[in-house]
């Protein structure tokens, strides 16, 4: 039986596809359907000035750190502003979940990067939206480590005005290679921002990721981490920046599907005013899967009585030699922590901003490169007042 | 310096009286003792003159440095020169003590139009004094009083007293869970800092530190309020007959 639903008229924009809704599993927190308020239309040209490229690359918290870069402007490779010779545009579509088919459906461009060789150098993608007419941002991006190869990538969103972006990324990790990722979402206030990244890892992989979800009105966040070969490590982590009426969802599937590999999820959530945090993560344990070790975990800090953060941490464990766990926690700042501060000198903001930026500051811990670990830190102290005088 | 007069306090949320009427003075130079059995509100003065919340001055007044201190907020009291050595310091995860110190300091040199230390005098100053009180540069290192001993946290209390140079300072219990050697170490960091322009308020159960701190004024607390005072005589006094007699007195 099928019943008959209206399209909204962002649904009409998107050619009629049904948007994702609680009615799925996945989207229980969020409904787009209501959330997508108008139409978004995909493949809408904005003429952007190149004067507020430069303005927004540079808001980049790591603006000063990655040698290399690569920008996209409304979805497309901007050369002039870039720092690196794109390669071709992605042939391959992964397909099967919402976000995945509306990208499927509108992305034209997006960094495919071969790397190779060893080096501690960041490459920066940098995405941005220029104040323009509303509209759907798609871009897709594959990246692949070589087996025993060590690289850096950053993902960073930033832009102003009315849109949504939608961006995939699509990552496979080599044998014995070393991949840090590290994704700013600092995207503008009205914006919506609707991701999806694959990571598929080989054989002894390490892989290492950390995501910050500062802007946006909305977003949501899927992760899947494949485990395809033995003995890889995938350590996961995140850290939510929300004030106002932000909306952030983050859905992470890891898939341990084969024996001995390690993951770890940790993500530290911070909400202010009437902000909402959503952390879901799964953890799959397939019956080979033998010697997994598995432990995730997320917390929330809410600095309003109004703030409010959820937790679903889901186990599916099919092998029985294996070590796994969750835990969630959600509480305030500590009073005596605040007061002890305060005693030597610190004003209330900058108490609070210590507070909060140690709080986040664990699920940064494990990113190896000093300068982007300091460069989260230091936006992280920043962030209660910046978002409090309204920026 | 520090005028208390007749300050009450009751607890915020209780009607539950503590300080009942507590009058001290303390001038520029001096240092005063304050003995007293558990619960009789030492603490509990020592919060109120940090301005910490949960309590309730329903009469009285506190002066310090001609101002109400009563009325500012805690970091502006540190700012001024009040400082309190917390009897139970509180640990702060993931703030490493070194930049702790760091931020607090400049805080406050901000908060008094100073300019912020530039980091190899910083530097300088902290290697300095955390040498004097045995406290290693691994230490430093390791997020506030996290992990520290009871010992160690109340040398991290001295290090950062030592380090923020307040004209007022408020030392709770600070000698409790110290060994004798250690105690040594904390009371020439604390005699260190004695001048003719900083006074200090010492909480403390026993004689002993008052053997190496010595004060010009003992004061015996019972029930929340001063029923004692004189010289450091009297601690030793304290020492061999205890409180029953004050006890005696208020029942
Ligand atoms: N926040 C609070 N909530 C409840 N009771 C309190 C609070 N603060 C103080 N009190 C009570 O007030 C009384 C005085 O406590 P305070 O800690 O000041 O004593 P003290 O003289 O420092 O004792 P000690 O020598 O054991 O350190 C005690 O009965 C204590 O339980
Ligand atoms: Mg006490």
């Amino acid at each position: 039986m099928t019943t008959a639903v209206a399209r909204t008229a962002a649904e009409e924009a998107y050619g009629g596809a049904l948007l994702p809704n609680p009615r799925l599993e996945d989207w229980k927190w969020t409904n787009l359907r209501t959330l997508i308020d108008r139409p978004f239309p995909p493949r809408r040209a904005v003429e952007a000035r190149p004067a507020d490229v430069a303005r927004l690359v540079a808001a980049s918290p790591f603006a000063a750190i990655a040698a290399t870069r690569l920008v996209f402007v409304n979805g497309r490779y901007d050369a002039a502003h870039s720092r690196l010779a794109n390669g071709s545009v992605v042939a391959t579509k992964l397909t099967g979940e919402p976000i995945l088919d509306m990208n499927a459906s509108f992305a034209d461009d997006g960094a495919q990067l071969s790397l190779t060789g060893t080096t501690d150098l960041p490459v920066e993608m940098v995405f941005v939206a220029t104040a323009g007419e509303a509209r759907t941002i798609a871009t897709r991006n594959v990246i692949e480590v070589a087996a025993g190869a060590a690289a850096t990538v950053i993902e960073t969103y930033l832009g102003e005005g009315d849109y949504l972006a939608n961006s995939v990324g699509e990552y496979r990790v080599g044998r014995a290679a070393r991949l840090d990722r590290v994704k700013a979402e600092c995207e503008g206030p009205a914006a919506l921002h609707l991701s999806h990244t694959q990571v598929t890892l080989a054989d002894g992989a390490n892989f290492r990721d950390f995501t910050l979800t500062s802007g946006a009105r909305v977003s949501r966040q899927n992760g899947t981490c494949v485990f395809a070969g033995a003995g890889a490590e995938a350590k996961i982590s995140g850290a939510y920046l929300l004030g106002g009426r932000q909306h952030a969802d983050t859905r992470l599937v890891v898939d341990h599907a084969v024996p001995r590999c390690v993951s770890r999820e940790l993500f530290k959530c911070v909400m202010d005013d009437q902000a909402r945090g959503i952390f879901q993560g799964k953890v799959i344990v397939r019956p080979h899967a033998q010697k997994t070790d598995g432990k995730q975990s997320s917390h929330g800090l809410l600095l309003s009585e109004t703030a409010e953060f959820d937790a679903k941490p889901e186990l599916e464990i099919f092998a029985d030699d294996v070590v796994c766990g969750h835990g969630a926690t959600s509480g305030d700042l500590d009073h005596d922590q605040l007061f002890y501060l305060m005693s030597r000198g610190l004003p209330t903001a900058e108490a609070k901003s210590l507070l909060i930026a140690a709080f986040v500051g664990e699920a940064f811990d494990t990113i190896a490169h000093d300068g982007l670990r300091e460069a989260l830190g230091a936006f992280a102290a920043g962030w209660l007042t910046s978002h409090r005088r309204g920026n | 310096m520090l005028d208390i007069d007749n300050l009450h306090v009751k607890l915020a949320d209780e009607d539950r009286e503590i300080i009942r009427g507590l009058t001290l003075s303390v001038k520029p130079g001096e240092v005063h003792a304050i003995m007293g059995p558990n619960g009789s509100g030492k603490s509990t003065l020592s919060y109120v003159l940090a301005g910490r919340e949960g309590y309730e001055v329903t009469q009285g007044s506190v002066t310090y440095k001609g101002e109400d201190l009563l009325a500012l907020e805690p970091d502006q009291r540190a700012a001024r020169g009040v400082f309190l050595a917390f009897q139970y310091p509180i640990e702060i995860p993931g703030v490493a003590t070194m930049q702790f110190l760091k931020v607090a300091l400049n805080a406050q040199r901000k908060a008094r139009g100073a300019k912020e230390l530039l980091t190899p005098d910083f530097m300088r100053l902290v290697k300095d004094r955390s040498a004097k009180l045995g406290i290693s540069q691994d230490m430093l290192k390791r997020p506030v009083n996290v992990g520290f001993s009871g010992g160690e946290k109340k040398r991290a209390e001295i290090l950062q007293m030592a380090v923020l140079e307040p004209s007022l300072c408020i030392l709770d219990e600070t000698d409790s869970g110290l060994d004798i050697d250690a105690l040594r170490v904390v009371a020439d960091g604390v005699n260190a800092l004695r001048s003719p322009d900083r006074a200090m308020v010492v909480i403390t159960h026993y004689q002993r530190l008052l053997d190496y701190i010595v004060p010009d004024h003992v004061h015996v607390l019972s029930k929340g309020r001063i029923v004692k005072s004189g010289d450091r005589h009297l601690a030793l006094e304290l020492e061999e007959k205890g409180y029953a007699e004050f006890e005696k007195e208020e029942a």
